[in-house]
């Protein structure tokens, strides 16, 4: 107790989380509640999933400083569960990409989101593991992050992030109140590559 | 001090690297393969009882990759535990943990292997007891409950502490909707014996009983207020040859009172198979003494 290893664990845990929550915007589609999105690119370019855009091709945002903004629907993957999103804003702090292929199990990740609408909200856990066979899952051509969290409504689209505040997955699904799953970043990559050819 | 998060995030990761070389998978069921743990290098595993679903055909799925077939050794169901035996050498076994340094708020992890790679979960430990029965009546030496998620195939498992060495076997079917996991010394005083004898003996009366409270004077001579109606005698049990009968209430077994099915199931271990022990019963409003020969049971 006297060395405040808990104490330096809580300080450097808030202030990762300090760090991606300037990255993390709400998005509204003008249905029930609002899903999360996480800034890719500080010229306005904001990654969610394809159920958060909800086929529509004009959303809103709030951005981290409390400004809201349309958003333009530019890129949509409903197989991967990914979206792109255009806002019409510049310099926008963004989550540096991590690399989920080098996840272990056991690993400590927090994701980020707006979970029954509170915003901003975090909750953190360890890897259970990476694949494309992993139980419960419904069978998808590429890979997920399985993790012991508390993931609820709303923390779709939000980041995943590791120890480092590294995005290495954006938020996707639960299949019950423990286990959450979310699209490695590489797969985010491979999608705004195949969106944009860049 | 630096890096605390990172640090406990890498060491949390490397133990569960480590650990996972004692995990295998385990199919003999027909949905999701289970887990189980390696107990010693020439093939010997631990698992849990309900998973094991045949007794053919089993196959085991080493951390290497490989897969073997395996044969069940025998199987407690009470304390749902099992033990195969894979066609494999060179296995590296688990590392037990000394469980007198665990304490409630530690940090621990659940591993499984349904699949080909190792996963994890991690939670605290949330409780730590004394001896328990299971539903099915099997003896724990101690209650070690978790809030760790046991992610489907976790069954067989094993919980790894700290240091990276197994505390326990996790099942989810001991205790539904709770994450509590048979401790090491059960499960290898367990293990052992299935390996020895195939099965765990477990001493056995022929009787079907209920608790039932006593008349007051004979609870007042007696000093407990319940005992145990027998409300069915097996033919040629135990309790058939000792005279046992319908409608008798059974208040002490060997000197030790019996109040409750607990304190019977207590007292009818593995050791007291062929040995004789006096039965007081309650028979007609009077406290009466009984002889029986424990037998094993079945």
């Amino acid at each position: 107790m006297a060395s405040g290893v808990l104490l330096q664990l809580n300080a450097e845990l808030a202030d990762v989380v300090a760090r991606v929550q300037r990255s993390l915007v709400q998005v509204h589609n003008g249905r029930r509640g609002s899903g999360a999105g996480t800034i890719w690119h500080p010229d306005g370019l904001v990654v969610t999933n394809a159920h958060v855009a909800a086929r529509r091709s004009l959303l809103e945002v709030t951005l981290p400083d409390g400004r809201t903004a349309p958003a333009r629907v530019i890129a949509y993957d409903e197989a991967r569960d990914l979206a792109a999103l255009n806002v019409d804003a510049h310099d926008l702090p963004t989550v540096e990409p991590g690399n989920a292929k080098q996840l272990q199990p056991g690993q400590w990740v927090m994701a980020l989101g707006h979970p029954w609408g509170v915003p901003g909200a975090v909750t953190g856990g360890v890897v259970i593991g990476v694949g494309s066979q992993l139980p419960e899952l419904p069978p998808r051509p590429h890979e997920w992050i399985a993790v012991s969290l508390h993931m609820r409504p709303g923390h779709s689209g939000g980041p995943l992030v590791d120890v480092s505040g590294r995005l290495v997955g954006v938020n996707t699904m639960i299949t019950g109140p423990d286990v959450g799953f979310a699209v490695p970043v590489h797969v985010v990559k491979a999608f705004l590559r195949e969106a944009f050819r860049v | 001090m630096a890096d605390v998060l990172k640090r406990l995030s890498d060491e949390m990761a490397d133990v569960v690297d480590t650990a996972g070389a004692s995990v295998v998978r385990v199919e003999a069921r027909r949905r999701l393969p289970a887990s189980g743990i390696v107990m010693a290098a020439d093939g010997v595993i631990v698992t849990a009882s309900h998973v094991v679903e045949r007794e053919d055909n089993i196959d085991v799925g080493l951390p290497g990759g490989e897969a073997v077939s395996a044969k069940l050794v025998g199987r407690d169901a009470t304390t749902d535990l099992a033990v195969l035996r894979a066609e494999a050498g060179g296995l590296t076994p688990a590392a037990w943990a000394d469980m007198d340094s665990l304490r409630v708020g530690n940090l621990a992890l659940a591993l499984g292997r349904p699949g080909r790679t190792v996963q994890a979960t991690l939670g605290v430990v949330s409780a730590l007891g004394a001896e328990w029965r299971t539903h099915a009546g099997g003896k724990i030496d101690r209650y070690l409950q978790t809030d760790v998620v046991m992610y489907p195939g976790f069954s067989g498992g094993p919980l790894v502490g700290a240091g990276g060495a197994v505390l326990g076997l996790n099942s989810s079917a001991l205790l539904p909707g709770v994450s509590v996991a048979v401790p090491v010394a059960t499960l290898r005083g367990v293990a052992e014996s299935l390996l020895a004898h195939g099965r765990v003996r477990r001493g056995y009366l022929g009787v079907g009983a209920q608790p039932a409270r006593l008349p007051a004077a004979v609870a007042e001579q007696l000093g407990q207020e319940t005992g145990l109606l027998i409300v069915s005698v097996e033919p040629d049990s135990p309790a058939d040859k000792g005279g046992l009968t319908l409608g008798d209430t059974v208040v002490a077994l060997a000197g030790n009172a019996v109040r409750h099915m607990d304190d019977l199931l207590a007292q009818l271990g593995g050791d007291v198979v062929g040995t004789g022990v006096p039965v007081r019963i309650v028979r007609g409003g009077q406290v009466q003494e009984a002889q029986v020969v424990i037998a094993e049971r079945p």
